[in-house]
């Protein structure tokens, strides 16, 4: 037998070590924590830490792994339980119960997570493992994902930085559709803004869903099982790079441009084509464990790699693993166990299953499946094993370099960080005199955050798997039938109109809620779930928290005054992602930007509804009272300058009843179409219902101003005149607009006032297509669909390109 | 004479993504189907009446899309099992896969005599998705025997490679001629070459699928297996199609009632027990 003769193992001397000295010595070894963390290390381990230990400690600790400034935070104002919450935050993925169909209870795996920094350093690579971390996710609770989506953010394509804007734009569309399309899984919607505050900082918002049948769902974490019955360890995917070293830390940090060639080594490869394999070949094995009647557990590999997440399938169960490094199939030799252990490597997960079935699950990956073949090295092998004390032991070449209990690995840090609000007062707005509110409507269709998204969209697959039933551009929300044979839908919905929040971050974690809600009520379906994705700065900076922390108890208090259709329980916000840092290194912060996506049910989805006008000679119904409120609205933007006003407020009370009212309608099939109320007002929502009406059958409004006032409530007490229609058209208070025929309309006014919502019939459909305003104060002006269409197609396709 | 169902294999090379809803498409039009492994026991492939090659990118469109899985050995079965005249279809990456194997258009059976090239669209590149008006230019292949020439369908397309081309002189010409030229894209109502973005791609003539000479092995670009559904259509599309779809609206006929793609397998089904019966029962 050959002896193994252990290799030296390097440490890091911090114990007595003064801080002029140990900062340079961390720095070297590149690690970026501070002297104390470093110190708390030592302290720990009763010792100096291994180099393995300190990169391991590093990475866990960076706030990217640790949420050390924000979780605090969340579990204060965020509600997470509820009776159809399966599995809350705190593993890869939420779950809600969806339905049960024949016995078997159906549910909604979902996860929100960023990919900020890596997309702006290497957009289509940063876009595209953004997708690819996030299905992993979703994948490792045993679910098959059945659809994503993509908030993004990008800087001003006008601005000083216009063209590495559009760069980022094109890269990270490709990336998306590099990924997403060929890994197969729908892409169900997302949203675009552009704005300045995000030159040097793009935001890319992934989100993922799942769906998982409740009893075959696999939990990231050993199973008791294996108190009692020897389990391996096993890893399975791209044999280990150095790719992503150091992502974790990468991601927790402000972006600096001097840096960003080390940074483009942060971030990874994807690799679609093996996900795909990975996902097919994992449904084998989860139906051979099934068939088996074994436990098992299941984690992806994303942050810190081997170390994050074997040491966190040890720590849910309170036992311990022990790895051997060496055992680890590598791409390249040499190394460094480090390396090996917290490498950020794509398109890996890792098992943890009895002994006896390791070898079948070794042979569906490398000899059914063929990866080692067909991907290049790619694979499956046991990397250790399961032990019962609450260690984590990672060896390397015979050498232990690792030796810490488990829970000290995962507990991770907590700081309280400093807050103070931002100074400043939002003033009144104003708008400019001798406005034509028919020229103003053109100009807001094509301003390049309202206009069409089609552009982007159309680079996205949202048919494969063959249950989607309403796609991006057809609705407020993306619907998919994802149960075979079965009626249920699932819509949902990503907001987070970055606009509130240079003006009231507490107001647009509120209005995210609200506005995603909206769009999933709008095609006939209850909110059973939010998740949500808080960007922010820097958290040293004592406004950024500020900012943060309204934003949380924003979205914690809609979802608690919006509340769950039948309950009226909080939606629970199931799971949630912080990006910090994104910020660059010249000092701006991208606007608060909380982004929450919605998931609703249908319980027929043969009842869903979209947005395109159906037939000439329907009514049109406005819901939800317009405010003289113009503050972060696109007419502001379009027409008033750079004028920072206060925003309507959300009024969750009128959400609720809308919300109610609206999926009543839905379900009873009272309505021809839905949109809700949004970016620039009831002028461009009706616009947009004008534009997605058939091609060859085209349908028109004819819409009285005067009666998207209340009589008894005016929009603005102050305002007369054209300013007063402009309000009314363009103002982005919540609300929806329905199209009902004549015969439902009794039926419809009864739920209208059961409910206690506001109302008004403002028009008619008229057979083809074109949109006319009457009673106006000043001049009633008409546009046909082609003059909307122009602004509306063009606005943004230039900047998209 | 037994009427026994017909059995169709669903072929899933590595990177294939469309296996699933391509499955359940057939067997709504009451045939049976299995998903067989690419490297998978080759001896049973005979048993089946016919094949899918269905959407996806197989190894990865290395080298060109379809291009590696062309080279597979379970392909040449697949030319056997063509020859007796058993219907394949490629749909998406699987046409790319007939094309680059010389299945279709198969004057000379293995040349490669077509391409399947990069989308040529105005002011922008790479994948497009669309719903598309196709043109039946021949009734009598595998996926269009049920239907009439020049009847107009709706289908999906989604892909960064559909334009079909060829540098062999008059080829075009001659698969027009003999009926190799199955579908089409077109206006509504049936107009003939449109432009971009009726026509998706930038195809030759606008064409959208293609057979060999006997019509038994076609390649077409759109997706059926996203339209078998009303469900699948989108409310607010032209034509028949999207007024059928407007019309079941609300009611349960959105998810029971077959959408335009059931046809394209309505014929694979026909073709199956048309060519049974040609061959005097023998099934």
């Amino acid at each position: 037998m050959n002896v193994v003769v252990p290799a030296p193992v390097s440490i890091i001397k911090v114990l007595g070590v003064a801080d002029d000295e140990l900062l340079p010595r961390l720095a070297e070894a590149g690690l970026t924590f501070t002297a104390d963390e470093a110190r708390r290390v030592a302290d720990l381990l009763g010792r100096d830490p291994t180099v393995v230990e300190a990169n391991i400690f590093n990475t866990m600790w960076s706030e990217h792994c640790s949420y050390k400034s924000s979780r605090k935070v969340l579990g204060e104002y965020l509600p997470t339980e509820g009776v159809g919450v399966v599995l809350g935050p705190g593993e890869d993925a939420g779950i809600v119960r969806l339905a049960t169909v024949n016995g078997k209870s159906y549910c909604i795996a979902i996860a929100h997570e960023s990919h900020n920094h890596p997309s702006q350093v290497v957009p289509n690579e940063g876009a595209a493992t953004g997708i690819g971390g996030i299905v992993r996710d979703v994948y490792c609770m045993g679910a098959d994902v059945i659809g994503v989506l993509d908030p993004l953010r990008f800087g001003d394509p006008t601005g000083k930085n216009a063209e590495r804007t559009k760069e980022i734009v094109h890269g990270v569309v490709e990336g998306i559709w590099q990924y997403g399309n060929a890994l197969g899984v729908p892409n169900l919607g997302g949203d675009v803004y552009f704005d300045s505050s995000f030159d040097e900082n793009c935001l890319v918002n992934v989100v993922a869903l799942g769906l998982v049948v409740e009893d075959e769902i696999i939990r990231s974490r050993i199973p008791v099982e294996a108190r009692d019955t020897d389990y391996d360890v096993i890893l399975v995917g791209k044999p280990t790079d150095p790719s992503g070293f150091g992502g974790a830390t990468f991601a927790s940090r402000v972006l600096d441009e001097e840096r960003a060639l080390d940074d483009k080594y942060a971030v990874q490869v994807p690799d679609p084509f093996l996900k795909r394999m990975l996902a097919v070949a994992t449904r084998d094995v989860l139906k051979l464990a099934r068939d088996k009647g074994v436990a098992i557990g299941f984690k992806d590999l994303g942050a810190g790699g081997i170390a994050c997440a074997t040491s966190e399938l040890g720590a849910a169960a309170g036992l311990g693993v022990r790895i051997d490094l060496s055992k680890v199939i590598v791409a390249e030799d040499d190394l460094k166990p480090e390396v090996i252990a917290c490498s950020e490597t794509q398109e890996r997960y890792s098992f943890v299953v009895p002994r006896e079935l390791s070898p079948e699950v070794l042979r569906i990956y490398n000899e059914v499946f063929d990866l080692p073949e067909i991907c290049h090295g790619s694979g499956a092998s046991v990397i250790g094993e399961v032990i019962q004390e609450a260690r984590f032991i990672l060896e390397h070449e015979g050498a232990v370099v690792c030796d810490a209990r488990t829970e000290e690995i995962t507990a991770g840090i907590c700081y309280v960080r400093e807050s103070r609000p931002r100074e400043f007062t939002p003033k009144e707005c104003v708008l400019p005199d001798g406005l034509d509110a028919r020229g103003v409507l053109l100009k807001v269709l094509g301003a390049v955050n309202v206009a069409s998204r089609e552009h982007i969209y159309r680079h996205y697959d949202s048919e494969v798997k063959g249950s989607t039933v309403v796609r991006p551009g057809e609705a407020d929300a993306g619907v998919i039938a994802p149960i075979p044979g079965v009626g249920v839908g699932v819509a949902v919905a990503c907001d987070g109109n970055p606009f509130y929040g240079a003006v009231d971050s507490y107001q647009a974690g509120a209005v995210a809620v609200a506005e995603s809600v909206r769009n999933v009520a709008a095609v006939g379906a209850h909110p059973i779930a939010l998740t949500d994705c808080l960007n922010f700065g820097n958290p040293e900076v004592p406004e950024v928290v500020h900012d943060f922390v309204e934003a949380v108890r924003g979205i914690g208090d809609a979802a608690r005054g919006i509340g769950l259709k039948d309950s009226g329980e909080p939606i629970p916000v199931v799971p949630g992602n912080v990006s910090f840092y994104n910020q660059s290194s010249g000092g701006s912060a991208v606007l608060p930007s909380p982004i929450v996506c919605c998931v609703g049910r249908l319980v027929d989805v043969s009842r869903h509804l979209t947005m395109g006008l159906k037939a000439g000679g329907n009514s049109i119904y406005l819901l939800g009272r317009r405010t003289a409120k113009l503050g972060a609205s696109a007419l502001l933007r379009t027409v008033g300058g750079d004028q920072v006003a206060p925003v309507p407020e959300v009024d969750f009370d009128d959400e609720r009843r809308m919300m109610v009212a609206v999926t009543d309608i839905a379900e009873s099939g009272l309505a021809a179409s839905c949109h809700d109320i949004s970016d620039g007002g009831v002028a461009v929502a009706l616009a947009e219902m004008v534009l997605s009406s058939p091609e060859d059958d085209p349908v028109g409004a004819r819409v009285s101003v005067q009666r998207l006032s209340a009589a008894e409530t005016g929009a603005s007490g102050a305002a007369s005149g054209t300013t007063h229609d402009l309000e009314l058209l363009f103002s982005e208070a919540g609300g929806y607009l329905l199209e009902v025929a004549i015969g439902h309309e009794e039926r419809l006014l009864n739920i209208l006032e059961d409910r206690g919502v506001w109302y008004s019939r403002i028009g008619t459909t008229v057979a083809g297509g074109g949109l006319s305003f009457t009673e106006t104060a000043d001049r009633d002006f008409s546009l046909s669909a082609k003059e909307l269409a122009r602004p509306w197609t063009d606005g943004a396709t230039e900047v998209m390109r | 004479m037994m009427e026994s169902r017909a059995r169709i294999a669903v072929i899933r090379f590595p990177g294939v993504n469309c296996e699933d809803e391509t499955k359940r498409a057939v067997e709504s039009q009451g045939m049976d189907c299995d998903i067989l492994m690419w490297n998978g026991p080759r001896e049973r492939l005979a048993e089946y009446d016919g094949y899918i090659l269905p959407g996806g990118f197989t190894y990865q469109d290395r080298v060109r899309a379809g291009a590696i899985a062309a080279k597979d050995g379970i392909v040449d079965l697949l030319f056997d099992e063509a020859e007796a005249g058993k219907p394949i279809i490629g749909i998406c990456n699987g046409a790319q896969i007939l094309l680059e194997s010389g299945m279709v258009p198969g004057i000379t059976p293995g040349k490669v005599e077509m391409g399947l090239a990069r989308n040529i669209m105005p002011d922008r590149d790479g994948y497009y998705t669309r719903w598309t008006h196709l043109r039946i230019e021949s009734d009598t292949s595998c996926v269009t025997c049920v239907m009439t020439n020049h009847d107009v369908t709706s289908i999906p397309t989604a892909h960064a490679e559909g334009r079909f081309v060829t540098i062999d002189e008059g080829l075009i010409d001659r698969l027009f001629e003999n009926g190799q030229v199955v579908m089409t894209y077109s206006g509504v109502k049936g107009e003939a070459e449109p432009a971009f973005p009726l026509n998706p791609n930038g195809s030759t003539r606008g064409i959208a699928a293609v057979s060999n000479p006997s019509g038994n092995v076609v390649a077409m670009m759109p997706h059926p297996e996203r339209a078998a559904w009303l469900s699948q259509v989108p409310e607010s599309l032209s034509g028949r199609w999207g007024a059928e779809r407007r019309g079941a609206a609300g009611s349960r006929r959105v998810l029971t009632e077959p959408g335009p793609g059931g046809e394209i397998f309505k014929s694979l089904g026909a073709f199956i027990t048309e060519r049974l019966r040609g061959r005097g029962g023998e099934a």
